[in-house]
């Protein structure tokens, strides 16, 4: 139990470094400092400092994910699931800076496998809210059609969060939601959605 | 003039070493022998290898918005425009695999600078999506971020096939990342029809 609290402690503290220096700025050196923990303890958990990032990630993806599927239970419709899931993202997003710039933006940096587990978590994070096929009334749609979502969703936040913007996320909010409601209900329907979580914000 | 020359061949030689060998294993050394020039030489055009690298990243990236809007400005009609650019995209990028994962996947691994400069690159592609507006019924009416969404849809579906080593394939996405163009502007429907 002890050992499994230190091993989250510096994945917590991979995660806050890695997002306010950035991933190839950030050393195992800084990650025990900020962990308070010692070398001996790190190896003993992780080989390097990408593969406790890689971990890290996981993690990270998992507490997201859990915070989202938490606001988004229920009798909810597809309609409301996709606008709880996304305004969950945004909020934790705009409150913790750092997780958002390495769950986004850094996760670049570290690797082709890392980049793998960022689509990865997006694709996944899309297969969730995706049950809008119901909506397109049987009309064929792409198959890959969560991608496009997916796609227009994260280049949005990752352009926001590369901006340094993370707190003015949840302005964007009616924004995503269009893009990712568009591919399945068309611009009009997706805009008078926009609005009107523009008007309720 | 020759100058000129040496400056070229280093960009050129930046692009051929870093696809092969990846961003961060690329040194100087590896540039300079690559290009047959010196280190003196190097030092006098860039700082350093991100320096170099920004400037090669550059030269991909407008030969393939020449090439995109050579295609595109050939066609009449947003749509058929639109399929014309997005199949030149997708011809040159299955042409030079490396080249493509260097322009749209490794380009994150070589730092901020990096990651900027591909963001920018993508949004050049910007006017040939908005004449999706003024195509639409109602164009006038979808929120301003609606070009930047197409763009970041059809660059996902793009890195998820080279990720996945397809590059060779992508022509074969031509209807997809046409659908995804397209949806955000005439809808699902009509999109669909489009890029069957």
């Amino acid at each position: 139990m002890a050992s499994q609290s230190r091993r989250e402690l510096i994945l917590a503290a991979m995660i806050r470094v890695v997002g306010s220096k950035g991933y190839k700025e950030t050393s195992v050196a800084d990650v025990i400092e900020e962990a308070g923990t010692s070398r001996t303890t790190f190896y003993k958990h992780f080989e390097d400092k990408h593969d406790c990032f890689l971990a890290a990630y996981d993690m990270l993806v998992e507490q997201v994910f859990a915070e989202v599927v938490a606001n988004c239970d229920g009798e909810q419709s597809w309609l409301e699931r996709v606008e709880r899931g996304l305004a969950t993202i945004v909020e934790l997003f705009a409150v913790d800076p750092q997780l958002a710039r390495t769950a986004v933006v850094e996760v670049a940096a570290a690797g082709a496998d890392a980049r793998q587990r960022h689509w990865n978590a997006v694709a996944r994070f899309t297969a969730y809210l995706e049950d809008g096929r119901e909506l397109a009334n049987g009309r064929e749609l792409p198959e890959n059609i969560s991608l496009m979502s997916a796609g227009a969703v994260s280049g949005l936040i990752f352009d926001e969060l590369l901006a340094g913007r993370a707190a003015q996320l949840p302005a964007l909010l009616p924004d995503l939601l269009f893009a990712m409601l568009v591919p399945y209900i068309g611009p009009r329907a997706a805009a008078d959605e926009m609005r009107r979580v523009a008007a309720a914000g | 003039m020759i100058a000129r020359s040496q400056r070229e061949r280093l960009l050129e030689a930046a692009v051929r070493v870093v696809a092969e060998q990846g961003y961060a294993a690329t040194t100087v050394a590896d540039l300079t022998r690559e290009a047959g020039i010196s280190r003196t030489t190097f030092y006098a055009m860039f700082e350093d290898k991100e320096a170099c690298f920004l400037a090669a990243y550059d030269v991909v990236v407008d030969t393939l918005v020449r090439r995109i809007a050579s295609a595109y400005e050939a066609e009449e009609g947003w749509p058929r425009r639109a399929r014309a650019g997005l199949a030149a995209l997708l011809d040159a990028l299955a042409e030079e695999p490396e080249l493509a994962r260097l322009a749209l996947v490794d380009v994150g691994a070589a730092g901020p600078a990096a990651q900027r400069r591909y963001r920018a690159a993508l949004q050049r592609l910007t006017p040939f999506f908005d004449e999706g507006r003024d195509f639409a019924p109602g164009g006038r009416n979808l929120p301003a971020n609606t070009s930047r969404m197409a763009i970041g849809a059809v660059a996902g579906l793009i890195s998820d096939e080279l990720a996945a080593g397809r590059a060779g394939q992508l022509p074969d996405l031509l209807s997809e990342v046409l659908f995804a163009t397209l949806v955000p502007y005439i809808g699902p429907v009509a999109a669909a029809r489009e890029a069957g």
